[in-house]
């Protein structure tokens, strides 16, 4: 199974991005493959219109069954979100990605 | 550090009014950031001395390269916008119509349209009246707004909390319930609604708190100029209990509030009785729900 995280760096120990149209980083954890990689979004910064939908796209692409966030996608990211049938976990945003992990397996986050 | 983001829904509510008290009465505890970039006011209260400018870029506008240009005329044919006209025998764009949609670069046989992104405001680092910092930003006339200058703004705002270790960051948010909003919002540690006992005032806190709780974002809620309708504050408070938002304060009507405007004053400033109390209080109230 692969698992998304909005992120502020490439890490487990990176600051989890409580935003996800504008996040920084898109990391997907493999568990299957043990393995962690990374998107740097930063450059959504200067995006004034879409990011939400773009960002989106990106998830879409990386193809991950779970995204675990801060507060969760905007309206116009949501709609695209559901589309693809991305399970989603919020209540993460003050977290590392490794305790946002930790927190998932261990359902102390929100499924919306 | 945590993260305050005063909002309103409907504007006119006295939610700047509040924030640029919120932020005198924080001091240096707080980084300050104006995120109403269509509307910014903040700075009309808070006196601040601009430390830093950087420009703000977004949107793109067309222009024709007169040496590439043979005269055609197909960007004439497909504008929507009636923005390229010949001027002087030379197609040009005229650049308050367009509206960068890029069609006419597109079709152009001579490829001698560019699209150019456009400085369409500017964003500051400012030092207030009270010594404290302000992050805000000015749109230029008809740019549009987004969740990107938004973003910038907040986010400057939270880099120099943390480099400066800062308690809070105090967010005056956009209004309304789209991008500018979702940009505002995303992150915050607290939401503080203000909101006023009109009809459209509690409908537009309706709509504003569903975006809100769909966040998740603890909140509470700031009913001003309560005394001007008994029955809608009353309608708004079982509304709050119903959502458990804490009900942190009832300001009533008072043109002290005017009054202190007009000399760039907070209420806090101005005034020396009850109405200064509420908001100390409020102030209080806020930093123990964070």
């Amino acid at each position: 199974m692969k698992i998304a995280f909005t992120a502020k760096g490439a890490e487990w120990n990176s600051e989890m991005d409580p935003r996800f149209g504008r996040t920084e980083y898109i990391l997907v954890y493999d568990d299957e493959k043990d393995e962690l990689t990374s998107f740097d979004n930063r450059d959504i910064e200067n995006e004034a219109h879409g990011a939400g939908p773009k960002t989106s796209q990106k998830l879409f692409e990386m193809g991950p069954q779970v995204l675990i966030t801060g507060n969760g996608p905007g309206g116009n990211a949501a709609t695209v979100l559901e589309k693809a049938g991305i399970k989603i976990f919020i209540g993460a945003g003050q977290m590392t990605v490794k305790g946002a992990f930790d927190a998932y397996k261990n359902n102390n986050l929100n499924e919306i | 550090m945590k993260e305050i983001v005063v909002i309103s829904g409907k504007g006119g509510t006295g939610k700047t009014s509040f924030t640029a008290s919120l932020a005198v009465l924080a001091g240096n505890e707080a980084i300050v950031a104006d995120c109403d970039v269509d509307e910014a006011d903040m700075h009309l209260l808070m006196q601040p001395v601009v430390q830093k400018t950087e420009n703000f870029y977004s949107g793109v506008i067309a222009e024709i390269d007169q040496f590439i240009c043979s005269n055609g005329g197909t960007c004439v044919e497909v504008c929507r916008f009636d923005a390229i006209h010949e001027i002087d025998e030379q197609h040009t764009v005229t650049k308050l119509d367009c509206e960068g949609c890029g069609y006419c670069a597109r079709v152009c046989p001579n490829h001698a349209i560019k699209m150019v992104e456009q400085n369409v405001g500017d964003w500051y680092i400012s030092k207030t009246k009270v010594n404290n910092i302000l992050v805000h930003a000015k749109l230029g006339i008809g740019a549009e707004n987004s969740g990107k200058l938004v973003a910038k703004v907040k986010n400057e705002a939270k880099i120099l909390a943390e480099e400066s270790h800062k308690d809070f960051v105090i967010v005056d948010g956009s209004p309304g319930i789209g991008c500018p909003v979702v940009s505002s919002l995303s992150g915050a540690n607290f939401v503080v609604l203000v909101t006023e006992p009109s009809v459209s005032g509690f409908h537009d806190l309706k709509r504003v708190y569903e975006l809100v709780k769909k966040f998740k974002i603890k909140a509470g809620c700031i009913i001003n100029k309560s005394d001007i309708n008994q029955e809608v504050t009353e309608e708004i408070i079982q509304f709050l209990k119903s959502e458990s938002i804490d009900h942190i304060a009832n300001i009533p009507y008072d043109e002290n509030f005017t009054k202190a405007m007009t000399y760039g004053q907070t209420i806090v400033e101005y005034d020396k009785g009850e109405l200064k109390d509420l908001v100390v209080n409020s102030w209080q109230k806020i930093k123990e729900l964070v």
